[in-house]
């Protein structure tokens, strides 16, 4: 007996559409209720990044780095400013490396937390969302103490940081994790093993290993799928080999290795990873030392060019920078991870249900400035 | 500046470095304490490098003398055993930073290095274009093992009227939109590639945007494009 086919209908989801997380469309191929093909349609973002930093000095790209992943925009920092010294052979000091570090693993927190929430959120589960986004407000209050803005920093700089930590910061951020530790258990409570929440996450958009390192996912989204690769502890960057703490990685404990739930797991798990970290790097920071010490008068990398990855709250963000010796980049060039995330949801999403798509989409947690660039 | 002065000047530095500041912050002329506060600090600069450039000069001697007979620099060591297999492939001369190829073979090479195992280069990192500028367009590729944990990078330049190079979307398959990306903003031609369009901008968008000497289209759609007056700000 043949199957029967219905005829195909093409369905557009967005550019406008609150599940796509920013302005992506879906060109989405349906047979009934089940996908057969899905296209990921992106650039409605693309605000000529690349171009810009053609045409301004190595600093002056700091801030723009920050409205790529917006959500995340510590990391962005961290990631540019640890290439360029990289290129330049620039050491920095220990204070600003712990400081760094802080704000990096903060940042994790926050970035995570809000990938949960608006997970949730896409399913169906509207308070675990407001719980989260609750915490997330007291780290960006950190962040804002520190730095005095609350998402988009430019706070790292090529040799230091803008601001040393205010007085009170280290009690500010014990106290902060103290009151959050508990907390992870009241999500898991509300939502991880929720019923409803398991049933529509696990045994969705199975990803395989392999498939995942052929095209280049990274992060929590590769860890999910079983892979213990993570660049914090696998090719160290500034002092993250001082620190003990697990590469947390997915396996399959409601359905299978590498689906929604191990992707929304795992960073459940980091999140607890990066308390560990904190803990470390508020306790061991130094007391004294200037954060402008290492400042260069002039940034002038040598000729030459440099890719260099670190970890993000999406995955490994890689900047390959080309010098000619000027004070302006010949070539920035950003590898985004949310950008390799999206180009496997044609691979993830075709066969299963409408509904599904939402789930599986959520759970790459893309960031579309940092895509489109 | 007379020759007292300087003599001066010189005086007070050296004060200055025993660590006496007294004497220069005493002195009433403000342009010669300016003069003598700034040759401190130059002095103070040039003590910092000598100390500290003794021991990195060291270093590098070292480094020389241990990569000089067989390199173990990835890009070298594996250039050399692509360059063994695929006889004339290299296009320049090998060095530590890069591998350069020609365009011809590049895809039975990019298939090998995947599936060898003892190279297993499981992982397109990135892959981005260059504009050389004397008409030429460049392809760069950093290639990771997530199995033995070694990277290299590989170039293959193209001149611009044919700016062809075989596709390898189909052995790593986030090359697929990372060509498609490096066409949309340099124009180089990916053969083979099975979904060959822009990946950013529209498109009917005309021509390459980070080509150096790209100019932006008048009007897009009878939407005029605005010009910024004096190149980007």
């Amino acid at each position: 007996m043949g199957v029967i086919h219905g005829e195909e209908m093409v369905l557009n989801i967005g550019p406008q559409h609150p599940s796509t997380h920013g302005v992506l469309r879906l060109k989405v191929k349906t047979d009934g209720e089940i996908i057969s093909e899905i296209t990921p349609v992106i650039g409605y973002l693309h605000r000529c990044f690349e171009k810009h930093c053609e045409n301004m000095t190595y600093d002056q790209v700091i801030p723009y780095t920050d409205r790529c992943d917006y959500l995340a925009a510590m990391a962005n920092n961290f990631g540019y400013v640890v290439a360029v010294e990289e290129l330049m052979e620039l050491k920095v000091p220990e204070k600003v490396e712990y400081i760094r570090v802080i704000m990096a693993e903060f940042q994790r927190i926050a970035s995570h937390l809000l990938a949960l929430g608006v997970y949730g959120l896409d399913i169906g589960a509207f308070t675990p969302f407001l719980f989260m986004l609750r915490d997330r407000e007291r780290i960006l209050d950190m962040f804002e103490m520190t730095c005095g803005a609350r998402l988009l920093y430019n706070y790292m700089w090529v040799g230091g940081v803008s601001h040393d930590l205010p007085k009170g910061f280290v009690e500010t951020a014990f106290q902060f994790l103290d009151y959050f530790e508990p907390q992870i258990d009241e999500y898991n409570k509300l939502l991880t093993y929720n019923k409803i929440f398991v049933e529509r996450t696990a045994d969705i958009g199975v990803l395989p290993a392999d498939v995942a390192i052929s095209y280049g996912v990274s992060g929590p989204n590769l860890r999910a799928s079983g892979v213990k690769w993570d660049l914090r502890r696998n090719a160290p960057y500034s002092i993250y080999d001082k620190f003990e703490f697990d590469v947390c990685i997915g396996d399959g404990s409601k359905g299978t290795l590498g689906d929604c739930w191990d992707r929304y797991y795992v960073r459940m798990l980091e999140v607890k990873e990066s308390v560990k970290i904190l803990r470390q790097a508020l306790a061991q920071i130094p007391k004294d030392g200037d954060v402008h010490q290492a400042l260069p008068k002039k940034i002038r990398p040598p000729k030459g060019s440099i890719y260099s990855r670190t970890e993000t709250p999406r995955g490994d963000l890689g900047f390959y920078i080309e010098s000619d010796g000027s004070p302006i980049p010949n070539r920035v060039k950003m590898r985004s991870p949310a950008f390799t995330a999206l180009a496997v949801l044609g691979e993830l999403a075709g066969g299963w249900m409408m509904s599904d798509v939402i789930s599986i989409l959520g759970s790459l947690d893309i960031v579309l400035g940092e895509i489109d660039r | 500046m007379s020759a007292d002065q300087e003599k001066l000047i010189a005086e007070l530095v050296e004060k200055g470095l025993a660590g006496d500041m007294d004497e220069i912050n005493a002195i009433e002329d403000r342009v010669l304490r300016g003069k003598v506060k700034s040759a401190l600090a130059k002095a103070k600069r040039a003590a910092k490098t000598t100390t500290t450039a003794a021991p990195a000069e060291e270093k590098r001697v070292a480094e020389t003398i241990a990569d000089t007979p067989p390199s173990d620099n990835p890009n070298q060591k594996f250039g050399q055993i692509i360059e063994d297999t695929f006889q004339g492939s290299l296009d320049a001369e090998l060095n530590d930073t890069h591998i350069q190829l020609k365009p011809d073979n590049w895809f039975e090479i990019a298939k090998w290095l995947k599936s060898e195992p003892s190279l297993h280069f499981d992982s397109l990192q990135c892959h981005t274009g260059m504009d050389m500028g004397e008409n030429m367009l460049e392809a760069r590729y950093n290639l990771h093992s997530m199995t033995h944990d070694h990277k290299i990078e590989i170039r293959i330049a193209v001149s611009r009227e044919k700016a062809n190079i075989p596709s390898i979307e189909q052995i790593w398959r986030i090359g697929d939109w990372f060509e498609r990306e490096t066409y949309d903003m340099f124009g180089i031609f990916f053969d083979g590639h099975r979904d060959h369009r822009r990946m950013l901008l529209p498109e009917d968008w005309e021509g390459y945007p980070l080509r150096k000497d790209y100019e932006v289209q008048e009007t897009y759609h009878g939407i005029a494009i605005p010009k910024v007056k004096e190149g980007w700000e």
